[in-house]
């Protein structure tokens, strides 16, 4: 019902004013971390106007990038020294996004060429990153840069064509971004693009929240802002915890 | 069921995490061992990032020798004395040791230091303590008994020269305060980057270095054992913010279901057979992490946060 209610409020505001030709908006704006998390899906919804696609006639291709907090980010890589294989190199990416996803309505290939996704540095093989060298910031050695981001997919933070976009039809569209438990809290951008003929006609983005919350943000910020007592106030759980333990095992 | 752990940042099915903590407990009260060289490899290899299974292992550890250490208590089996001088020298490793696990930590050499270590010691005391045990155990169907040594024999001539002799009335010993000292602040930097009490260290340490009667060593190793790894919990939360409270609760919790288990397997056994598969359990971690070392990992790249900072 709500769902309903709010497509129809888009389309009210889409056809109401020329002047945007995309508009979206998300079932949920602030992502909550509590201790039954488990990661959440992020649904998104969005409509085009008729300004620069006629929704009920043009065929048009969606493509929706979510972006997490940058973080400075080091992958290191293991040589045999020896017998024993140690962390040897690393490299740094001072600003890699601690969660990037990239949810298209077909497979990115048959939407655009590889060049104009170059153009918008969208997708694993065009995201702009620089790596922290000697001579300052510059581009990454590919080995690295592959390797970023095959671990981060492997952990789920990194996805491409793996959320799908749906046409709902009369303009409409929707789709589901999977945000894993381990996913970093600070705040995310979720971008819409519009492709036509294999280039952007409209964009749009709108901000996201990811936070612990409650208990979980009262842990977090003790830990971290108060370590000397937090680390007290652990021991005398475990003292208080161990003590219990004593007296319960002796009955 | 999910629960998600905020300062480990990662989310761990509750049941697991109780049933690792039982599972631990169950060979801890079986062999009356602490069992943290047992906990903090199975919690690395379940996913947790070697530098919070260290430190909240420490944490958990304090905890579970605080019943123990009450039980020898009531017993009187602790040496209070020895056990402050141990807690002391116990007090300067733990810190050294923290601020190298955190010097490495920053260069990414954390969990290479915390293998090695683990290969080192459980491999020789492992080695050693099977070795011992099938000894006692062939001896015993020879029907050998071997001589006890008298307690001055036990002590090497250089134990009597050093400086600083202290009484420590309740171990019937004199001898000199830098040997406990010293012995305590090597167990504290192990408790510090290996997340063990050191008990498996401290032990024989007490019998044959230090020749203290059988019947205070346990007690008086869980009284320093609390003390050391309550201080190494407060460096860890300090320098790297890396103990869960909440993760060393559950496994609290299961290890002490499993140890009141384990406790009435381990009257069943003799204790050279005891001995022995202990030895062999400690062994046998100390191989796993020993091939995950030398082995050709399948994925040579790791994903770390930024360091030096």
């Amino acid at each position: 019902m709500r769902v309903q209610l709010f497509i129809a409020g888009l389309f009210a505001f889409i056809f109401g004013s020329s002047a945007f030709a995309l508009v979206t908006d998300l079932s949920n704006k602030r992502i909550e971390i509590r201790y039954s998390f488990d990661g959440a899906d992020l649904i998104l919804f969005g409509a085009v106007g008729s300004s620069a696609v006629d929704p009920t006639s043009d065929e048009f291709d969606v493509v929706i990038v979510v972006r997490g907090p940058e973080a400075e980010t080091v992958i290191r890589q293991k040589q045999k020294v020896g017998p024993i294989w140690i962390n040897a190199n690393s490299l740094s990416f001072p600003s890699a996004p601690g969660y990037y996803a990239v949810a298209a309505s077909r497979p990115l290939a048959d939407i655009a060429s590889a060049a104009a996704f170059e153009s918008y540095g969208i997708g694993f093989d065009y995201l702009p990153l620089l790596a922290r060298t000697e001579r300052g910031l510059a581009a990454p050695d590919p080995e690295f840069r592959a390797a970023l981001f095959r671990l981060q997919a492997s952990q789920d933070l990194y996805r491409q064509e793996r959320d799908q976009v749906t046409h709902v039809g009369e303009g409409l569209f929707k789709t589901d971004i999977r945000l894993p438990a381990n996913v970093p809290v600070g705040e995310f951008i979720v971008e819409t693009f519009i492709f036509r003929e294999g280039s952007i006609v409209a964009r749009n983005r709108i901000p996201l929240a990811v936070d612990k919350e409650g208990f979980e943000r009262a842990a977090y910020d003790f830990a971290h802002n108060y370590p000397f007592w937090y680390g007290i106030t652990a021991v005398f759980v475990a003292l208080s915890a161990g003590w219990l333990a004593g007296v319960l095992g002796k009955k | 069921m999910p629960l998600y752990l905020p300062i480990a940042e990662l989310s761990m099915n509750i049941f697991l995490v109780i049933g690792m903590g039982a599972v631990v407990g169950f060979l801890s009260g079986m062999f009356g061992v602490g069992g943290g060289f047992l906990m903090t490899p199975l919690l690395i290899f379940s996913g947790v990032p070697p530098a919070v299974a260290v430190a909240t292992e420490s944490n958990e550890i304090t905890a579970a020798s605080v019943s123990g250490a009450l039980a020898h208590w009531r017993r009187q089996g602790v040496d209070v004395k020895m056990g402050f001088v141990l807690i002391a020298g116990g007090a300067v490793g733990s810190f050294i040791g923290a601020q190298v696990f955190t010097y490495l930590r920053s260069l990414g050499q954390v969990d290479l230091m915390i293998s090695l270590a683990y290969v080192l010691f459980l491999g020789s005391v492992g080695g050693l303590m099977f070795w011992e045990s099938v000894r006692a155990i062939l001896r015993q169907r020879k029907g050998i008994v071997p001589k006890p040594k008298s307690r001055e024999d036990r002590h090497k001539a250089w134990i009597h020269a050093l400086p600083f002799k202290m009484r420590f009335r309740k171990s019937r010993l004199y001898i000199s305060a830098l040997l406990p000292l010293g012995i305590g602040m090597f167990v504290g930097v192990l408790a510090a980057i290996m997340g063990v009490g050191g008990g498996f260290v401290m032990v024989p340490a007490m019998i044959y270095l230090l020749g203290m009667p059988t019947n205070v060593v346990v007690g008086t190793s869980l009284f320093q054992i609390i003390f050391v790894t309550a201080l190494t919990t407060i460096f860890h939360s300090v320098n790297t913010q890396t103990v869960d409270i909440f993760l060393a609760v559950l496994l609290l919790f299961g290890a002490v279901i499993g140890a009141q288990m384990g406790a009435r397997m381990g009257l069943r056994l003799k204790a050279e057979q005891l001995r022995a598969l202990l030895a062999l359990l400690v062994l046998l971690v100390c191989f796993k992490m020993g091939v995950d070392l030398v082995v050709e990992p399948t994925e040579l790249f790791s994903v770390g946060e930024g360091g030096g900072h």
